[in-house]
Protein backbone atom coordinates (compact mmCIF):
# COMPACT_ATOMS: atom_id res chain seq x y z
CA UNK A 1 0.00 0.00 0.00
CA UNK A 2 2.93 2.31 0.87
CA UNK A 3 4.62 1.71 -2.10
CA UNK A 4 1.67 2.15 -4.37
CA UNK A 5 1.33 5.81 -2.54
CA UNK A 6 4.86 6.90 -3.25
CA UNK A 7 4.34 5.67 -7.25
CA UNK A 8 1.82 7.76 -6.78
CA UNK A 9 3.05 10.45 -5.53
CA UNK A 10 6.17 10.35 -7.65
CA UNK A 11 3.48 10.35 -10.59
CA UNK A 12 2.10 13.33 -9.47
CA UNK A 13 5.17 15.33 -9.28
CA UNK A 14 5.81 13.98 -12.61
CA UNK A 15 2.39 15.25 -13.80
CA UNK A 16 3.12 18.66 -12.04
CA UNK A 17 6.33 19.44 -14.03
CA UNK A 18 4.28 19.75 -17.48
CA UNK A 19 1.36 20.78 -15.80
CA UNK A 20 3.30 23.87 -14.32
CA UNK A 21 5.66 23.63 -17.86
CA UNK A 22 8.66 23.43 -16.02
CA UNK A 23 9.67 20.51 -18.42
CA UNK A 24 8.24 19.85 -22.20
CA UNK A 25 8.37 16.76 -24.37
CA UNK A 26 11.78 16.52 -24.38
CA UNK A 27 11.78 15.41 -21.01
CA UNK A 28 9.59 13.10 -21.95
CA UNK A 29 12.36 12.03 -24.76
CA UNK A 30 14.69 11.34 -21.89
CA UNK A 31 12.40 8.98 -20.24
CA UNK A 32 11.85 6.77 -23.09
CA UNK A 33 15.94 6.55 -23.81
CA UNK A 34 15.77 5.00 -19.69
CA UNK A 35 15.96 1.34 -19.60
CA UNK A 36 16.84 -1.72 -17.18
CA UNK A 37 20.86 -1.43 -18.29
CA UNK A 38 20.66 2.37 -17.29
CA UNK A 39 17.18 2.79 -15.12
CA UNK A 40 19.31 6.38 -13.66
CA UNK A 41 19.85 7.92 -16.87
CA UNK A 42 17.56 10.88 -17.05
CA UNK A 43 18.76 11.53 -13.15
CA UNK A 44 22.21 11.07 -14.67
CA UNK A 45 21.88 13.88 -17.35
CA UNK A 46 20.23 16.03 -14.92
CA UNK A 47 23.03 15.60 -12.85
CA UNK A 48 25.51 16.75 -16.02
CA UNK A 49 23.14 19.49 -17.05
CA UNK A 50 22.86 20.97 -13.24
CA UNK A 51 26.90 20.63 -12.64
CA UNK A 52 27.66 22.48 -16.01
CA UNK A 53 25.04 24.89 -16.28
CA UNK A 54 25.68 25.80 -12.52
CA UNK A 55 29.47 26.99 -13.55
CA UNK A 56 27.88 28.77 -17.10
CA UNK A 57 25.40 30.54 -15.12
CA UNK A 58 27.93 31.68 -12.36
CA UNK A 59 30.48 32.83 -15.14
CA UNK A 60 27.79 34.83 -16.72
CA UNK A 61 26.70 36.24 -13.34
CA UNK A 62 30.28 37.14 -12.82
CA UNK A 63 30.99 38.63 -15.84
CA UNK A 64 28.01 41.14 -15.31
CA UNK A 65 30.27 42.30 -12.21
CA UNK A 66 33.35 43.17 -14.91
CA UNK A 67 33.28 47.05 -16.05
CA UNK A 68 34.29 45.73 -19.51
CA UNK A 69 31.92 43.06 -20.55
CA UNK A 70 32.46 41.02 -23.87
CA UNK A 71 28.75 40.84 -25.11
CA UNK A 72 29.95 38.39 -27.70
CA UNK A 73 31.30 35.92 -24.71
CA UNK A 74 28.16 36.42 -22.88
CA UNK A 75 26.29 35.59 -25.40
CA UNK A 76 27.81 32.56 -26.14
CA UNK A 77 27.31 31.12 -22.82
CA UNK A 78 23.87 31.91 -22.95
CA UNK A 79 23.82 30.08 -26.46
CA UNK A 80 25.22 27.16 -24.76
CA UNK A 81 22.89 27.41 -21.72
CA UNK A 82 20.25 27.44 -24.19
CA UNK A 83 21.26 24.27 -25.68
CA UNK A 84 21.78 21.96 -22.93
CA UNK A 85 17.90 23.50 -21.25
CA UNK A 86 16.45 23.18 -24.35
CA UNK A 87 17.46 19.23 -24.88
CA UNK A 88 17.46 18.54 -21.45
CA UNK A 89 13.51 19.79 -21.47
CA UNK A 90 13.96 22.61 -19.26
CA UNK A 91 10.96 24.75 -20.24
CA UNK A 92 10.88 28.14 -18.09
CA UNK A 93 14.73 28.12 -17.37
CA UNK A 94 14.60 28.29 -21.68
CA UNK A 95 12.22 30.51 -21.76
CA UNK A 96 14.25 33.00 -19.81
CA UNK A 97 17.46 32.57 -21.59
CA UNK A 98 15.73 33.13 -24.85
CA UNK A 99 14.51 36.99 -23.27
CA UNK A 100 17.50 37.49 -22.03
CA UNK A 101 19.70 36.70 -25.12
CA UNK A 102 17.05 39.09 -26.67
CA UNK A 103 17.84 42.13 -24.50
CA UNK A 104 21.28 41.21 -24.96
CA UNK A 105 21.42 41.79 -28.53
CA UNK A 106 19.87 45.20 -27.97
CA UNK A 107 22.64 46.13 -25.84
CA UNK A 108 20.90 46.57 -22.83
CA UNK A 109 22.88 46.08 -19.88
CA UNK A 110 20.54 46.41 -17.16
CA UNK A 111 17.87 44.08 -18.72
CA UNK A 112 20.57 41.68 -19.01
CA UNK A 113 21.23 41.65 -15.58
CA UNK A 114 17.74 41.00 -14.63
CA UNK A 115 17.04 38.88 -17.31
CA UNK A 116 20.27 36.89 -15.77
CA UNK A 117 18.86 36.99 -12.83
CA UNK A 118 14.92 35.60 -13.76
CA UNK A 119 17.17 32.74 -15.29
CA UNK A 120 19.02 31.79 -12.30
CA UNK A 121 15.72 31.65 -10.81
CA UNK A 122 13.98 29.66 -13.09
CA UNK A 123 17.21 27.49 -12.93
CA UNK A 124 17.14 26.43 -9.14
CA UNK A 125 13.34 26.40 -8.98
CA UNK A 126 14.26 23.62 -11.46
CA UNK A 127 16.75 22.07 -9.30
CA UNK A 128 14.76 22.36 -6.51
CA UNK A 129 11.56 20.60 -8.02
CA UNK A 130 13.66 18.02 -9.21
CA UNK A 131 16.07 16.94 -6.75
CA UNK A 132 13.40 15.62 -4.41
CA UNK A 133 11.86 13.41 -7.28
CA UNK A 134 14.83 11.82 -8.32
CA UNK A 135 15.37 11.20 -5.04
CA UNK A 136 12.02 9.52 -4.74
CA UNK A 137 12.08 7.82 -7.39
CA UNK A 138 15.64 5.88 -6.96
CA UNK A 139 14.88 5.45 -3.38
CA UNK A 140 11.26 3.42 -4.83
CA UNK A 141 12.79 1.62 -7.66
CA UNK A 142 16.12 -0.33 -5.79
CA UNK A 143 14.76 -3.75 -6.64
CA UNK A 144 13.81 -6.11 -3.98
CA UNK A 145 15.82 -8.75 -3.07
CA UNK A 146 14.85 -12.24 -4.28
CA UNK B 1 0.60 17.83 -24.20
CA UNK B 2 2.73 15.58 -22.52
CA UNK B 3 2.02 11.79 -21.72
CA UNK B 4 0.15 11.20 -18.32
CA UNK B 5 0.31 8.52 -16.21
CA UNK B 6 -2.58 6.33 -16.77
CA UNK B 7 -4.27 5.52 -13.16
CA UNK B 8 -6.70 2.43 -13.32
CA UNK B 9 -8.12 0.66 -10.94
CA UNK B 10 -7.18 -2.96 -11.82
CA UNK B 11 -3.42 -2.98 -12.49
CA UNK B 12 -1.45 -1.75 -10.13
CA UNK B 13 -0.06 2.16 -10.76
CA UNK B 14 3.43 0.49 -10.83
CA UNK B 15 2.34 -2.04 -13.32
CA UNK B 16 0.89 0.81 -15.35
CA UNK B 17 4.27 3.34 -15.23
CA UNK B 18 6.43 0.60 -16.33
CA UNK B 19 3.59 -0.78 -19.76
CA UNK B 20 3.43 3.64 -20.67
CA UNK B 21 7.61 3.51 -20.07
CA UNK B 22 7.88 0.64 -22.25
CA UNK B 23 5.13 1.68 -24.86
CA UNK B 24 6.73 4.83 -25.39
CA UNK B 25 9.86 3.29 -25.67
CA UNK B 26 8.38 0.76 -28.30
CA UNK B 27 7.65 3.51 -30.23
CA UNK B 28 11.18 5.62 -30.19
CA UNK B 29 12.80 1.95 -30.92
CA UNK B 30 9.97 0.79 -33.68
CA UNK B 31 10.53 4.23 -35.95
CA UNK B 32 12.92 2.63 -37.82
CA UNK B 33 14.76 -0.98 -37.64
CA UNK B 34 18.48 0.03 -39.52
CA UNK B 35 19.27 -3.20 -41.99
CA UNK B 36 22.95 -1.66 -41.81
CA UNK B 37 25.35 -0.91 -39.47
CA UNK B 38 25.84 3.01 -39.31
CA UNK B 39 28.15 5.10 -37.90
CA UNK B 40 28.00 8.99 -36.87
CA UNK B 41 30.47 10.95 -35.20
CA UNK B 42 28.51 13.93 -32.97
CA UNK B 43 30.73 17.59 -32.32
CA UNK B 44 29.63 19.38 -30.12
CA UNK B 45 31.45 21.40 -26.96
CA UNK B 46 28.72 20.56 -24.45
CA UNK B 47 28.59 17.40 -22.57
CA UNK B 48 24.35 17.03 -21.75
CA UNK B 49 23.77 17.72 -26.09
CA UNK B 50 27.00 15.41 -27.24
CA UNK B 51 25.75 12.57 -24.50
CA UNK B 52 21.96 13.05 -25.57
CA UNK B 53 22.56 12.99 -29.21
CA UNK B 54 25.30 10.18 -28.85
CA UNK B 55 22.62 7.83 -26.67
CA UNK B 56 19.89 8.76 -29.26
CA UNK B 57 21.90 7.45 -32.60
CA UNK B 58 23.16 4.75 -29.96
CA UNK B 59 19.34 3.72 -29.12
CA UNK B 60 18.23 3.28 -33.41
CA UNK B 61 21.83 0.74 -32.99
CA UNK B 62 24.02 3.82 -34.71
CA UNK B 63 27.58 3.52 -33.82
CA UNK B 64 28.61 6.96 -32.51
CA UNK B 65 31.72 8.93 -31.69
CA UNK B 66 32.04 12.18 -29.65
CA UNK B 67 34.33 15.14 -29.97
CA UNK B 68 33.85 18.43 -28.26
CA UNK B 69 35.84 20.85 -30.31
CA UNK B 70 35.94 21.47 -34.49
CA UNK B 71 40.20 20.84 -34.44
CA UNK B 72 39.03 17.67 -32.94
CA UNK B 73 36.58 16.66 -35.43
CA UNK B 74 38.65 17.63 -38.66
CA UNK B 75 41.53 15.69 -37.16
CA UNK B 76 39.75 12.75 -36.78
CA UNK B 77 38.11 12.74 -40.27
CA UNK B 78 41.85 14.32 -41.39
CA UNK B 79 43.38 10.64 -39.91
CA UNK B 80 41.16 8.83 -42.15
CA UNK B 81 38.03 7.63 -40.03
CA UNK B 82 34.91 7.68 -42.12
CA UNK B 83 31.06 8.29 -40.98
CA UNK B 84 27.74 7.54 -42.40
CA UNK B 85 26.48 10.77 -40.40
CA UNK B 86 28.07 13.83 -39.19
CA UNK B 87 26.31 16.06 -36.14
CA UNK B 88 28.09 19.39 -35.26
CA UNK B 89 26.99 22.36 -33.40
CA UNK B 90 27.72 25.91 -34.64
CA UNK B 91 29.37 27.09 -31.65
CA UNK B 92 32.11 25.32 -30.70
CA UNK B 93 35.39 25.56 -28.58
CA UNK B 94 38.98 25.80 -30.48
CA UNK B 95 37.89 25.72 -34.19
CA UNK B 96 34.05 26.82 -34.78
CA UNK B 97 31.70 24.38 -36.48
CA UNK B 98 31.26 27.07 -39.85
CA UNK B 99 35.12 26.54 -40.41
CA UNK B 100 34.98 23.19 -39.26
CA UNK B 101 32.59 22.20 -41.72
CA UNK B 102 34.25 24.13 -43.80
CA UNK B 103 37.60 22.05 -43.80
CA UNK B 104 35.66 18.80 -43.59
CA UNK B 105 33.89 19.55 -46.79
CA UNK B 106 37.17 21.09 -48.37
CA UNK B 107 38.55 17.30 -47.49
CA UNK B 108 36.28 15.71 -50.31
CA UNK B 109 34.13 14.03 -47.49
CA UNK B 110 30.75 14.24 -48.79
CA UNK B 111 28.63 12.35 -45.82
CA UNK B 112 25.67 13.67 -44.66
CA UNK B 113 26.35 16.17 -42.07
CA UNK B 114 23.78 17.72 -40.03
CA UNK B 115 24.37 21.18 -38.43
CA UNK B 116 22.21 20.88 -35.02
CA UNK B 117 22.52 24.34 -32.53
CA UNK B 118 20.87 25.99 -30.44
CA UNK B 119 21.11 29.27 -33.42
CA UNK B 120 17.67 30.00 -34.40
CA UNK B 121 17.86 32.76 -36.96
CA UNK B 122 17.66 32.67 -41.03
CA UNK B 123 21.14 34.16 -40.76
CA UNK B 124 22.78 31.22 -38.89
CA UNK B 125 20.61 28.86 -40.69
CA UNK B 126 21.83 30.23 -44.16
CA UNK B 127 25.79 30.53 -43.18
CA UNK B 128 25.56 26.86 -41.66
CA UNK B 129 24.53 25.70 -45.09
CA UNK B 130 26.66 27.62 -47.01
CA UNK B 131 29.46 26.30 -45.00
CA UNK B 132 28.50 22.98 -45.77
CA UNK B 133 25.85 21.07 -44.04
CA UNK B 134 23.12 19.29 -45.52
CA UNK B 135 20.83 19.92 -42.93
CA UNK B 136 20.03 22.59 -40.61
CA UNK B 137 18.02 21.54 -36.86
CA UNK B 138 17.47 23.41 -33.87
CA UNK B 139 18.61 21.85 -30.84
CA UNK B 140 17.43 19.62 -29.41
CA UNK B 141 17.99 16.75 -32.11
CA UNK B 142 14.77 14.56 -32.00
CA UNK B 143 13.43 11.74 -33.62
CA UNK B 144 10.97 13.07 -35.66
CA UNK B 145 14.07 14.79 -37.40
CA UNK B 146 16.57 12.19 -37.26
CA UNK B 147 14.46 8.55 -38.34
CA UNK B 148 13.66 9.97 -42.17
CA UNK B 149 17.65 11.01 -42.28
CA UNK B 150 18.87 7.23 -41.01
CA UNK B 151 16.35 5.87 -43.44
CA UNK B 152 17.55 7.55 -46.22
CA UNK B 153 21.60 6.52 -45.39
CA UNK B 154 20.36 3.16 -44.79
CA UNK B 155 18.51 3.13 -48.27
CA UNK B 156 14.97 2.23 -47.05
Amino acid sequence: MESKHVHQQIAAMRQSFFDEEVLDEFFSQLEQLEDQNNPNFVEEVFTMYFRDSTTLLETVEQAMKTISITFAKMDKILHQLKGSSASVGAKKVLNEINKTRQVLEKGNLEGTKAGIWEMRKEYESLKAKLEPYFQLKQANSVPQEK
Amino acid sequence: MAPTLPSGDQASDQDNWDNGRLARKRQLLTEIVLRNRLTALVVDGDTTCRVLEQLLLRSYEVQTQGVDNGRDAVALIASGVKFNLIIIDMILPVLNGLEATRQIRDMGVHCKMLGVTACSGESERQAFLAAGVDVFIEKPLDPEHLVPILRELDGQ
